[in-house]
């Protein structure tokens, strides 16, 4: 659970998650469940008399908003959630952020840490972090809970632990909960949750403070909003008597009322649900005649590469509210699975937010693990134009030479053909007949079953090919007769 | 109406029936039919590949050879949106092209977006030939659905297919996997992604799978052959349309 990246390794690692079957079925079971969840918030949504395009364009302009003058909602923010009684500590990278939490644990004297979801905390590779300074951190959220165990990362940034199975799961509870393994079946589920609610009991109980995420941070009054469902967030954040909101300066929305607008689209986009189980809007620390709540609270603020996007041609990334439809909407995903895309973000957003965070060069397979279907940016509910950025990193990884020779070789000679017909025409000519040589006739038509210039291609696929001569050949002796 | 028929590179080299069968669909609805001879592709594996000065290129080559025209038809999706959405964006800073390729971008139609609008348009138009005895399942390639709303007209231009029943799959709008250079770049990841297209299309027992974009057919046929599929066919629209052997 670290924030280094293992993104250069995509394509490698693209075969054996493919390769495993495990993993395949679970994908293969989660993927229709997130769309039909997205259709049925949808659905709701119209049936509320509300306009997808509509609400989309709301939201959008919001995060806009925030983007277009982000230094000054911040300072709004510091000063109000200051006023209200928190402090606010800036970090400019994961690190940076790891550091100032390891210091203020170590200042107060912390040695259990419970945790709600929070990306950020992968980014700043936080675990690793206050485990190294012997502070034990526990993951709360079920799925990350089941990650924490496996001593894997998130593969998913709302179901973090969607690649795993029930027996895989049930292996890991029976071996860290001293108990023997059961078979167990879908309906074990609910059992198997209030068992992992027993045992994080003790730690809430336990913990001198709590960290978690925020979905967002409201400027107009200074507070983190929680959007959760399994009511962790909650125990996470008032039971401790610290609390740390950890999470990315771009998070800011302006006013409650945007806020609220934003509600109805985040929920709905990646559950499916209305709204979820818990919301929550937590505002300075435990003031006099309070019943709970920390003592202190501790915005981290974390930069780490997002306002050198302000500005610029991947501005738009910033506008992410983290619901991750794009990635349960992408074919690339669901074949692969999240760890795969080897650092934080998995899917589409993470194929963006990658290589503009850890490097353009540490990640060049990610901006082309995309087939450009466009199912991401159709269900982003900020309009994030998800193909359009990574078509961008595309063109970067062009200008800084970053395209391996063979490739820039072979898109200049296709260029040079492009660009003189006649040549072009023969070639084509040459490679119809060349092609249909190739191929062998069946019941079902003439195609390739290997081929040497594309082996890729007929690795798990023939290659149907057309009958010896091109369109243009045959069309210039047509008009001859 | 004077009409250029942009083949695309690939129905020139892996299928030209569905070139000739764009052709005489259009003459079909009155129209003559011209085919630019210098053509050669619209420039969408340079821009994919992130080739921004290439795919300037190649736009200005089809800008010039596309502008003198009624109207530009395309059989195929994914280049009718280069040449409709990317060239205006490609040369929007070029003064000398800007206007151009907007004008050429408003002419041009993807195949049955055309005969979709011709069929309306124009009282006379007459039915097209095709006939087809069984049962077809339709593939919404990306490009043509999400970039430029291709959904009711193959539908509705597939209704009037004499003998033909349409039986929609699931996830019909899922992409199959290809993406051009994708597909040989990371050939086992879209080789799992048609897989769920196979099994979807498996599921309807159609005997016919018709898309309207070769790259999409060219995977699609290629996985469902690999995997033992001998008998459903892969079909271009244009070639369910016109009819006949498609030559």
């Amino acid at each position: 659970m670290s924030g280094a990246s293992q993104a250069m390794h995509f394509k490698a690692r693209a075969g054996d998650k493919l390769a495993d079957r495990i993993l395949q079925g679970a994908l293969k079971k989660a993927q229709p469940l997130f769309t039909a969840k997205r259709r049925k918030g949808m659905a709701s949504l119209a049936a509320d008399g509300l306009d997808f395009a509509a609400m989309r364009a709301a939201a959008q302009a919001i995060r806009q908003r925030v983007l277009d003058d982000l230094d000054v909602w911040l300072e709004i923010f510091e000063a109000r959630a200051v006023a209200a009684g928190a402090e606010v500590l800036w970090a400019r990278d994961g690190a940076e952020a790891a550091r100032l939490i390891v210091e203020l644990a170590q200042r107060e004297g912390v040695r259990t840490v419970t945790k709600s979801k929070s990306m950020l905390s992968e980014e700043a590779g936080l675990n690793a972090a206050l485990t190294a300074a012997g502070i034990r951190p526990v993951e709360t959220d079920l799925g990350e809970y089941i990650v924490q165990l496996a001593q894997e990362p998130p593969s998913h940034i709302i179901a973090p632990a969607v690649h795993k199975t029930i027996a895989q799961v049930e292996a890991l509870f029976a071996e860290a909960h001293g108990r023997p393994q059961l078979a167990r079946t879908s309906a074990d589920i609910p059992k198997m949750a209030d068992e992992a609610r027993q045992v994080l009991r003790r730690d809430f109980l336990a913990a001198d403070m709590g960290i978690s995420g925020a979905n967002f941070l409201i400027a107009e009054t200074g507070s983190a909003a929680l959007v959760t469902n399994e009511g962790n967030g909650r125990m996470v954040t008032t039971l401790p008597r610290l609390h740390v909101v950890l999470t990315g300066i771009e998070k800011i929305v302006p006013t409650l009322e945007d806020f609220a607008t934003l509600m109805r689209l985040l929920p709905r986009s990646a559950t499916g649900q209305d709204i979820s189980n818990y919301v929550s809007l937590l505002t300075g620390s435990r003031r006099d005649g309070d019943l709970d709540g920390p003592q202190k609270t501790v915005f981290v603020l974390v930069d780490n590469g997002r306002a050198g996007l302000l500005g610029g041609a991947f501005e738009p990334m910033l506008r992410c509210i983290r619901c991750g439809a794009c990635m349960n909407h992408c074919p690339v995903y669901f074949a692969l699975g999240g760890h795969a895309y080897g650092w934080v973000y998995p899917g589409p957003m993470g194929s963006v937010l990658t290589p503009l965070y850890t490097g353009l060069e540490n990640a060049l397979d990610l901006p082309h693990a995309s087939t450009g279907c466009n199912q991401c940016g159709s269900v982003c509910p900020v309009g994030i134009p998800l193909p359009d950025l990574l078509h961008g990193l595309r063109e970067a990884q062009n200008a800084r030479g970053l395209r391996p020779p063979g490739e820039r070789l072979t898109m200049r000679l296709w260029g040079w053909l492009a660009r003189h017909p006649r040549s072009y025409r023969l070639l084509i000519r040459l490679a119809a007949r060349y092609l249909h040589w190739l191929g062998d006739d069946d019941a079902a038509g003439r195609r390739i079953r290997i081929f040497g210039l594309a082996p890729a291609w007929t690795a798990g696929r023939d290659l149907p090919v057309g009958p010896g001569r091109s369109f243009f050949e045959q069309y210039a002796a047509r008009k001859r007769d | 109406m004077r009409v250029a028929l942009y083949v695309t590179c690939l129905v020139d080299l892996m299928r030209p029936a569905i070139g000739f069968a764009a052709l005489r669909l259009i003459e079909a609805c009155g129209c003559e039919v011209v085919v630019p001879p210098a053509q050669t592709c619209c420039g969408q594996p340079a821009w994919n590949a992130g080739n921004r000065p290439l795919a300037i290129e190649l736009a200005r080559k089809a800008i010039g050879e596309l502008e003198n025209y009624d109207a530009i038809v395309v059989p195929s999706g994914s280049c009718a949106d280069q040449i409709r959405n990317v060239y205006p964006q490609l040369l929007a800073d070029q003064p000398a092209w800007a206007e151009r390729a907007r004008r050429v971008a408003g002419n041009c139609r993807e195949l049955t977006t055309f005969l979709h609008e011709m069929s309306r348009s124009t009282a006379e138009i007459p039915d097209f030939p095709g006939e087809f005895a069984g049962s077809a399942t339709y593939h919404d390639s990306c490009k043509g659905l999400r970039a430029l709303g291709v959904k009711e007209q193959p539908r509705e231009l597939l209704a009037r297919v004499r003998g033909l029943t349409l039986r929609e799959m699931d996830e019909c709008e899922a992409c199959c996997g290809f993406g051009g250079a994708f597909s040989v770049r990371f050939a086992d990841v879209s080789t799992r992604i048609v897989d769920d297209k196979c099994a979807a299309i498996a599921r309807t027992g159609a005997d016919a799978v018709i898309g309207g974009d070769l790259g999409c057919l060219l995977n699609i046929e290629g996985r469902l052959r690999r995997l033992g599929d001998q008998t459903t066919r892969v079909l271009h629209i244009a070639e369910v349309l016109a009819g006949g052997d498609g030559s």
